[in-house]
């Protein structure tokens, strides 16, 4: 067996791990012909052993990799304590170093991606939203009374309008009849002021059907309106809140 | 050598002979080293080195040499936390060991 076919065998039997953890595996045995030197590539092939056994200890490593050993070094670091122990060395590693760092991440996170995602998105939701959303409502409070005063006073404001004009619809009617009869009475007496009355009359009619229409339009055509839209508003925000 | 070295041991071995070489040094020649001080199989290194470099107490890079690149370990600050915490273990466990040998301590 020469270096190559031992390689070869070596990587064969490396088939069920990632392909970067493979290839880390190769460099390293390729850096290790390369540095014993061709002179030694025998010795270095007996004493390296069955390429087998190698594959067999790195997967049973790499299966232990969330197991007691890894763990226990890292207890030990932190049972050290010191400043340093936790501090991450500032050395610009190399990118490789860096990959790796990154394919350890993806790969002790790759199992159970599948849960992690979702579960803790909806979990964690309503915590820290409940808690910010009683601070918001505890400190605009005022505002929030502040913005129902208003709503309210608009409220009231518009049915007063209504039926202010509604009254000055019918006080503009009784002035049509009034004039209209102190007019007749007052044509055989004189024609012209007769006239002028009963044209006023039916000014001040006029101008009370306008605002009777004014009133039935925003009594029966606005407010409904308003009030629907209002409803639709509240509505959808309620809709938002639930999904 | 009748007794055994444990993941542990070797571990600080490794971490031992890695600092000695402050610009890193590169898997053949820890291996021959780590040789030096325990029996050890050729094969036995590979899973310890990258356990440390896992472990952040060992990192890598690769350096030209000979128009190939040739991968260095080199210790990390974490490593370094990691070793003297191993030393003064080791200080207390063997000077044990010694003591109870040499008749220094009484039962």
């Amino acid at each position: 067996m020469n270096r190559e076919e031992f390689l070869m065998r070596l990587e064969g039997m490396l088939q069920s791990i990632s392909p970067t953890e493979k290839e880390e595996v190769l460099q390293y045995y390729r850096d290790y012909f390369e540095d014993a030197g061709p002179e030694n590539e025998q010795s270095v092939i007996e004493a390296l052993g069955n390429p087998a056994d190698i594959a067999e200890n790195i997967k049973k490593d790499l299966q232990g990799d969330d197991g007691s050993r890894a763990t226990a070094s890292d207890h030990a670091v932190m049972e050290y304590g010191s400043p340093e122990a936790c501090e991450r060395d500032n050395y610009n590693g190399s990118p490789k170093a860096g990959e790796r760092g990154n394919y350890y991440d993806s790969r002790t996170s790759h199992a159970d991606t599948g849960y992690r995602e979702p579960v803790p998105a909806e979990k964690r939701m309503p915590g820290w939203a409940i808690v910010l959303l009683t601070l918001l409502i505890v400190f605009a409070s005022p505002v929030l009374i502040g913005l129902l005063g208003v709503l309210f006073g608009l409220l009231v404001t518009w049915f007063a309008l209504i039926f202010s004009f509604g009254v000055t619809a019918v006080a503009l009617f009784a002035v049509l009849f009034v004039l209209i009869i102190v007019g007749a009475m007052c044509v055989t007496l004189d024609p012209l002021v007769g006239l002028a009355l009963a044209g006023g009359g039916l000014i001040c009619g006029g101008i009370g059907l306008l605002f009777l229409m004014l009133t039935v339009a925003m009594a029966g055509i606005l407010t409904p309106g308003i009030f629907s839209g209002l409803g639709w508003l509240f509505g959808r925000r309620k809709k938002g809140k639930t999904v | 050598m009748v007794f055994n070295t444990g993941a542990t041991l070797l571990d600080a071995i490794v971490l031992a002979v890695v600092s000695k070489e402050p610009e890193g040094t590169y898997g053949y020649k820890i291996t021959q080293d780590v040789r030096q001080v325990i029996e050890l199989s050729e094969s036995t290194l590979y899973p310890v080195l990258r356990r440390l470099q896992k472990d952040e107490c060992l990192e890598v890079y690769d350096l030209e040499c000979g128009g190939r690149n040739r991968r260095y370990y080199r210790v990390t600050a974490r490593g370094w936390a990691q070793l003297s915490l191993y030393k003064s273990e080791w200080q207390s466990y063997s000077e044990k060991i010694t003591g109870l040998f040499e008749g220094r301590i009484e039962k």
